[in-house]
């Protein structure tokens, strides 16, 4: 939901050490940053917990989903559950749970919130993760060469494609291809799975197919609508970086012109892209939830949902640690790696 | 009464803007895809605004509905007829309002209550400042889609609830953006002079920082209204809408609910989709030429 | 990772190093996908001819909440239980009246206190061991000790005193006081052996180790959360082997993907939740080799009202608008309700138009209100009943309460649930011209505002059994929860003297006749009373594909439905069609096509890339 210039936040560049003292200062500047990031996580685990049991709803009276129940065997549940107990004992037996791992016990699954997130998980990350791969490929590149034929109609074509998908809702784009390639519209056959990750039985090889398959039409939902923000941010940084002084130096001393961009700017330039990179990773796994609903993923979105509507507690407090945390992580990985890779450090 | 005098401060500064407004329009004007994106902008501003006149407010009566349930395309309705037998040509230019108006308004909240944090923690510095910036980092880990459903959830189904879970989950980067903008601003030396003067916070804050941010204030506007119109879609879509309200994502959450994308009534699904997206990209093409003609480094749009 | 590898080859030393990895990156990973989209499309059917084993794939929109029989409560889990364990009795799928099950016979004591149900000797449990009376005590005995085994069907046995196991065929039931749900235990009998190594039974979900021992029609072989489950056929059931040989159920989120599936093959039926769509239907019966089975419902489609919620104890809860407490106001809102609107445009013709509690379906209860008492759509009539009410209208036409202020009435409905919200919209519109608010309240979840009597009307339906009694005790003063902090077995808080008789004395009367004419009259007091208007009995639409469905039971045999039985008839009874061939070989062409398509749109757009940059790196030079 962020807009395409919003995602760019290389802010460590300020903050990144140059050149002396590098070790130290380094070491120093990460041991902040994930300092930083140990305090968002606990802000992150602070309000999952208040934020959710504003919802209202009283979950034991939803599980038994109006079965005749007695105001004993009601009080039997919160305590089973420790609803019984006031809420900053709540809050903190919960905050104690969680620093060891725990993160309690699903409601209406009956299983630990780790279990059914490790379940889940897994499919979330397949999907994103190859959807992540071909956009961030797919943008670089052409990224790249639109800037480098910056203001040609392939530039204007590429980037205008761009900037259309990356303004087309999702979902409405995953029905569109559910129609036009899962269900088949005139001449062009139903090719795709309408849904679901897997047929259910195969083994082997088989398998693999089978998910490969199902994972086309998602994926292909994904690479569209996130592709866009890559090649904006890629070419607008190498246009930054191809009006810079250095590479007037380099051209004035000879070099020839695609040598110059190739050894020099596109190096350079990628820099913002890899922000945007981690920050990408670590949104897609919150992000994927409207394609899961469409596209009947069965990650980490569709939990998410079944858990608001009881509200399951611990099951909602525990996906919104893990959609928060990958975020967290992702950014602070970006932090870490920034000063890294950055060629005007040590070169 | 500065009419006998020579112009005042005030009144030259006001002169100063107007020059610089003509100037903006005439570099703006240069760019194809922002005329192209305003265009656009003005013709739906238009239908949205005139659609009581066009259309009609009788164009969402269900127990007036004058077609059969999910009628094709044909003379009499263009688009075809809805779950209601409601002409869908008419629902989507009502739902122009509704999904603009949404837009505008979770926009203008999120890019104000980013000014204000923005302004402030840039203009006061020290702990509060320290604060506020955290706040603002923390909001920006948040995952805003996860943090809207659940506000959503958590509130009563309407429009408000909608605006405000749009509003309060996207501001950290105009916040961080305009900070930074301040910051440069109040390093000026006229900033200091005004300060010797005598000028308070707020003289300082509304009397110059404001005026230097407003440019990018809005340009951050217009490109925060084509998210929020997205997430209004999405918000929508995912059924914590007000399933009363007619607005493009509302009609999609419909579609689908009546069973559209199997029964393949495309006429249902299709242009509720391409309004969104012919919108959203208008505002991000308007946005995109704001954005390079005040500040061409960023070479955006180049 | 992948950038890694970019950045290293962008930085590489010569060009044409440098640019095929980019292309072929890109272009490989797209190939992959597509590529398994080529001529292997794993459909469970094509597995299925491979080893000859026949497949019946059915989709639901509901995922499993636990595979533990002592845990799961939704529907699909139950029905998946009912496929893996034989319950005590069954019902007959014509009449549904108790018929055997694990238990042959069944009689009671005269004092009904003492049940001996004799246990049948042919059934086995899928490990080869003998099913028992001594595993049918475990698992009641359990129920009654353990309070996490009695977490799902512990109200089954919380009557119950003793139960023992004379013998391997003998089972006997000691009762604390009479109880009519005997011959109607739903409750899965599961192996001692087996389960006797459980420790925690509310933590233990039955889903990690397979095949699952069991002895019903099924045999539960694979589990995948939001995915599916998946059953074997058990050829040795002691009714019979079912035709099929496997049996899985698929989960989508989305129905119309759903239906989506069912047109293209990839499931054999399509259980609407709780119906399909009017289009859906229609698109549907219009479709080659789909069958639509739209019988008629057994549920009732109504609108509530809050009489002003309260306990046994008398204390009084809930917010509901005390202008609903006058009569001539609830018959005045539902005579603005245009019925044959609802049925023409929000069912489209799959439902009926509702009159008295219980659906025609079941006939020897069925109740019709007279042309005198019925509410018939009249809103002009209606505008006069709430003049008369003393409710009238303002300069602004608005209609003001007692207290002065404009009447507006929260409509508590299912955000799940198209209808609702469609049927909602038309309340505004037919109330606004009474001059009467309306503000729908559709939640995900709406049983915290129904249980605390916070809303003022609310979209209710309930599934209406064979025998009326459970949806008629829903409305008796007995039904009302304890105290305020129970919760009852109460539909929506009614209580009604009369009512309350006449339901007492059906419960009495043993000649069927008698009964009926008993139960109308309940059901014409129900009527009046005002707090239960139905709108409409939907039909249950479901459909199946006839080249993969021969031929499939319904319940009741005729014009039934297939989902969501008692019993497991209708997956038992399917018959596979001879050859599922035209379908399957089309598709597979299909995905040859399609994979084809795919590929050379791919190599065409690699090929273009590749041209691309190379004209442009000669402009360049």
């Amino acid at each position: 939901m962020s807009s395409v210039q919003q995602a760019v936040v290389p802010a460590p560049a300020a903050a990144a050490p140059r050149r002396t003292a590098k070790g130290w200062a380094y070491l120093r500047y990460g041991a902040g940053k994930v300092g930083g990031a140990v305090i968002s996580l606990l802000a992150v685990l602070v309000t999952g917990f208040f934020l959710f049991r504003l919802i209202p709803g009283d979950p034991v009276k939803t599980m038994t989903g109006g079965r005749p129940v007695s105001a004993g065997q009601l009080a039997a549940y919160r305590r089973e559950f420790g609803l019984d107990l006031p809420m900053w004992q709540q809050f903190t037996d919960y905050c104690g749970k969680a620093l060891t791992g725990d993160l309690g016990t699903s409601y209406q699954f009956r299983a630990p919130v780790l279990d059914k997130i490790a379940e889940a998980l897994p499919n979330t990350l397949l999907l994103t993760g190859t959807a992540f791969v071909l956009y961030t490929a797919l943008g670089i590149v052409l990224g790249t060469r639109a800037a480098w034929r910056h203001d040609r109609l392939g530039d204007r074509l590429s980037t205008g494609l761009a900037l259309t998908l990356y303004s087309v809702p999702s979902f409405w784009l995953g029905l569109l291809l559910i129609i036009v390639f899962s269900v088949g519209v005139g001449p062009i056959p139903g090719l795709f799975p309408t849904g679901g990750m897997e047929s259910g039985g195969e083994e082997g090889f088989a398998y693999v197919l089978d998910v490969a398959h199902h994972l086309v039409l998602p994926v292909i939902t994904l690479v569209a609508v996130e592709y866009g923000q890559t090649l904006l941010v890629t070419r607008s940084a190498l246009l930054d970086e191809m009006a810079s002084d250095y590479l007037t130096t380099a051209r004035a001393k000879g070099l020839r012109d695609d040598l110059v961009r190739r050894r020099h700017a596109v190096p350079n330039a990628l820099l913002p892209t890899v922000t945007l990179i981690f920050v990408n990773l670590g949104r897609t796994v919150a992000g994927v939830i409207l394609v899961e609903t469409v596209f009947s993923w069965p990650g980490l979105g569709g939990l998410f949902y079944q858990a608001l509507s009881v509200p399951d507690l611990p099951l909602v407090q525990g996906l919104f640690f893990v959609f928060a945390t990958a975020v967290i992580v992702m950014n602070t990985l970006a932090d870490l790696v920034y000063p890294l890779l950055d060629p005007r450090v040590g070169r | 009464m500065t009419t006998t005098t020579p112009p005042g401060p005030r009144a030259l500064a006001w002169r100063r803007r107007g020059h610089s407004a003509a100037r903006f329009w005439k570099q703006y004007r240069t760019r194809r895809a922002g005329v192209l994106g305003l265009a656009v902008l003005v013709l739906f501003g238009l239908i949205a605004l005139t659609a009581p006149l066009t259309v009609g407010s009788d164009v969402q009566s269900v127990t007036e509905a004058p077609g059969q349930p999910l009628e094709s395309p044909s003379g009499q309705f263009p688009l075809g007829t809805d779950r209601f037998g409601r002409g869908l040509l008419g629902l989507l230019i009502w739902g122009a309002r509704v999904s603009l108006l949404v837009g505008l308004l979770a926009a203008v909240l999120s890019v104000s209550i980013g000014a204000v944090i923005g302004i402030t923690a840039g203009h006061f510095r020290g702990r509060y400042a320290t604060v506020m910036m955290r706040v603002t980092d923390w909001f920006l880990v948040m995952p805003t889609l996860v943090l809207a459903i659940a506000l959503a959830t958590v509130m009563s189904r309407s429009l408000g609830t909608i605006i405000l879970a749009i509003g309060v989950t996207t501001w950290p980067t105009t916040a961080r953006l305009v900070r930074a903008q301040t910051l440069a601003v109040e390093s000026r030396p006229y900033i200091e002079r005004a300060k010797a003067l005598g000028g308070g916070h707020w003289h300082i804050m509304s009397r110059h920082v404001l005026p230097n941010v407003m440019p990018l204030v809005l340009a951050q506007t217009t490109l925060v209204i084509s998210s929020a119109i997205l997430a209004e879609a999405t918000l929508a879509f995912l059924g914590l809408g007000d399933p009363t309200v007619i607005s493009w994502g509302g009609l999609l959450q419909d579609a689908r609910e009546a069973g559209a994308v199997s029964s393949g009534d495309w006429w249902y699904l299709v242009p509720p989709g391409i309004a969104i997206a012919v919108v959203a990209l208008a505002f991000t093409l308007c946005g995109r030429a704001v954005e390079a003609v005040l500040n061409p480094r960023l070479g955006v749009a180049r | 990772m992948s950038t890694q590898v970019h950045g290293r080859g962008l930085s590489g030393p010569t060009r044409s190093r440098r640019r095929m990895p980019a292309t072929v990156a890109v272009g490989a990973a797209l190939v992959l996908s597509a590529a398994t989209a080529t001529p292997l499309d794993p459909a469970p059917r094509q597995a299925a001819a491979a080893d000859g084993a026949k497949v019946l794939t059915v989709a639901v929109a509901q995922s499993v909440d636990s595979l533990s029989p002592f845990l799961a409560s939704r529907l699909l889990s139950t029905s998946v239980h009912r496929l893996m364990y034989e319950y005590l009795t069954n019902y007959d799928p014509k009449d549904s009246r108790a018929i055997p099950g694990l238990a042959t016979k069944w009689e009671s004591s005269p004092d009904k206190l003492t049940w001996a149900y004799t246990i049948r000797s042919n059934s086995k449990w899928s490990d080869g061991q003998q099913a028992t009376a001594e595993d049918a005590a475990w698992t009641f005995n359990k129920m009654m000790t353990d309070e996490g085994a009695a977490t799902a069907n512990g109200s089954f046995v919380s009557n119950f005193e003793k139960v023992t196991a004379p013998s391997p065929t003998e089972l006997v039931v000691r009762l604390k006081k009479p109880q009519a749900t005997m011959t109607a235990l739903d409750v899965p009998i599961v192996p001692k052996h087996v389960w006797e190594k459980v420790r925690d039974f509310s933590k233990f979900n039955n889903d990690k180790s397979f095949p699952v021992v069991g002895n019903g029609p099924f045999v539960l072989t694979g589990y995948k959360a939001d995915s599916y489950v998946r059953l074997k056929a058990n050829k040795s059931f002691w009714r019979g082997s079912p035709k099929f040989d496997e049996l899985v159920f698929r989960y989508y989120k989305d129905q119309d993907a759903a239906v989506a599936a069912l047109r293209k093959g990839e499931v054999s039926f399509v259980a609407g939740s709780p119906s399909l769509t009017p289009a859906q239907a229609s698109a549907l019966k219009n479709a080659d080799d789909i069958k639509v089975n739209d019988a008629p419902g057994r549920r009732f489609y109504a609108l509530a009202t809050n009489p002003g919620a309260r306990a046994r104890n008398g204390q009084k809860f809930g917010d509901g608008d005390p202008s609903l407490l006058d009569e001539r106001v609830r018959h005045a809102l539902f005579m603005a309700v245009d019925r044959e609107t609802i049925i023409d445009k929000v069912f489209q013709g799959h439902a009926v138009q509702g009159e008295g509690y219980i659906p025609p379906r079941f006939s020897p209860y069925f109740w019709k209100p007279s042309a005198g008492q019925e509410l018939a759509y009249d809103p002009a009539k209606a505008a006069q009943l709430l003049d008369q009410a003393g409710y009238r209208t303002n300069s602004a036409g608005k209609r003001l309460g007692k207290d002065g202020k404009p009447i507006s009435y929260r409509v508590l409905c299912h955000a799940t649930d198209p209808n609702d919200k469609a049927v909602g919209q038309y309340l505004q519109e037919w109330w606004s011209k009474l001059g009467i608010g309306v503000t729908l309240d559709c939640l995900d979840n709406v049983s915290d505002p129904w249980l605390a009597g916070t809303y003022d009307l609310a979209f209710d339906g309930w599934s209406v059994n064979p025998d009326p009694d459970f949806v008629l005790s829903i409305h008796t003063c007995a039904a009302l929860p304890a105290t305020p902090k129970d919760v009852g077995a109460t539909d929506n808080f009614i209580c009604d003297k009369r009512y309350d008789e006449l339901y007492a004395r059906q419960l009495a009367e043993y000649d069927p006749v008698k009964r009926a004419a008993i139960v109308k009259q309940a059901e014409s007091r129900l009527y009046d009373l005002g707090y239960m208007n139905v709108m409409a009995y939907p039909n249950a639409v479901e459909a199946y594909r006839t080249d993969q469905i021969k031929s499939i039971q319904t319940m009741p045999s005729a014009a039934g439905n297939i989902y969501g039985q008692d019993g497991y008839w209708s997956w038992w009874s399917a018959v596979p069609a001879d050859s599922g061939g035209s379908s399957d070989s089309s598709s597979s062409t299909g995905v040859v096509i399609g994979g084809i398509v795919a590929a050379v749109v791919l190599v065409g757009a690699g090929v273009f890339f590749v041209m691309r940059r190379r004209a442009g790196a000669d402009d360049r030079e």
